[in-house]
């Protein structure tokens, strides 16, 4: 019994420490001007990504749910452009392109 | 019987320890089917910051630091930071081979509240620029211009300007906003021009 306790802990803690999760919320070939996205509201999500295979000018935010103000706002033509925001706030990421982007580009949370 | 009471506890323990390695496999690669290549990713994690210039802390706004990450997956990085290791860090990357994507200039624009103006408390530029570049000038909304401090900076071998800049609250108050960051040379010519795009 001791040693079926002990497997479930080690379970527990294998499980515990590969819990954070990775959303990738817009993924797409085509990104005309104006084209967002976001997750849905969490106060987990701290990180918030935008990977694209050619430049084009975007930004990506946190957008809260109590005065929907932005947070760690952050707009570059990067081909990858991230930005944290380490606030336990109820939050979502949220991503835009601000001009048309003709290549696949993909917009990822972390939380 | 007592050997084989110990074989079926032998037993549990192995099935139990393959069945959480099981799901933890399971939940670890849930989390690296993302939109980011593993090598970027793990490159990101790894790769040491070395810091190319500074935002002085200004009306109870924290000092920030501009640094460059140069990566082992071929992406040079410029991150607005607190330090070297924080975790809160704000920028992006392009190719190490073609780091300005065929411009003279690479630059983020980082800010806290908004979108709207009257909503924004803190905006800041950073930015790299190509060694021809001499002067790097913000266009305001009304026609006034910022001259942003330049500063060398010397990654893997290869030479850089570096900067960053913090807007002026009362800039800010008074709704003039950045609406472009321009590239000047040696001869005070034009030789790249970005729209920031601000709260837009």
């Amino acid at each position: 019994m001791k040693r079926l306790t002990l497997v479930l802990l080690l379970a527990l803690v294998f499980c515990t420490s590969a819990w954070g999760a990775t959303t990738t919320y817009a993924g797409y070939q085509y990104w005309p001007a104006g084209q967002g996205a976001s997750t849905s509201f969490s106060p987990s999500w701290f990180r918030n990504t935008f990977y694209k295979t050619a430049t084009f000018d975007t930004t990506i935010t946190f957008i809260d749910n109590v005065s929907y103000s932005w947070h760690a706002t952050v707009r570059s033509s990067g081909t990858y452009v991230e930005t944290y925001w380490l606030s336990s706030q109820t939050k979502k990421a949220h991503c835009r392109a601000n001009t048309t982007g003709q290549s696949w580009a993909a917009c990822t949370a972390y939380s | 019987m007592l050997n084989q009471k110990k074989g079926w506890r032998w037993l549990v323990l192995v099935i139990g320890v393959v069945a959480a390695g099981v799901v933890a496999s399971a939940v670890v690669a849930a989390r690296h089917d993302d939109g980011i290549p593993a090598d970027l990713e793990a490159a990101l994690h790894d790769d040491p910051l070395v810091q190319v210039a500074g935002i002085p802390a200004e009306n109870g706004l924290e000092r920030r630091g501009v640094f460059v990450q140069r990566t082992s997956a071929g992406f040079t990085c410029v991150w607005d930071a607190p330090s070297a290791t924080s975790l809160a860090k704000q920028g992006g990357c392009n190719r190490t081979g073609d780091p300005f994507a065929g411009r003279e200039l690479f630059v983020s624009l980082a800010y806290d509240g908004g979108p709207a103006v009257a909503g924004i408390k803190d905006a800041r530029l950073i930015g790299l620029a190509a060694p021809k570049v001499e002067d790097v000038q913000v266009l305001m909304s009304d026609g006034t211009r910022r001259v942003v401090r330049l500063r060398k900076a010397f990654i893997a071998g290869d030479e850089y300007r570096a900067f960053g800049y913090r807007f002026k609250r009362a800039d800010l108050r008074k709704d003039v906003t950045p609406k472009a960051v321009i590239a000047l040379d040696t001869k005070g010519e034009e030789i790249d021009r970005q729209a920031t795009g601000f709260a837009g």
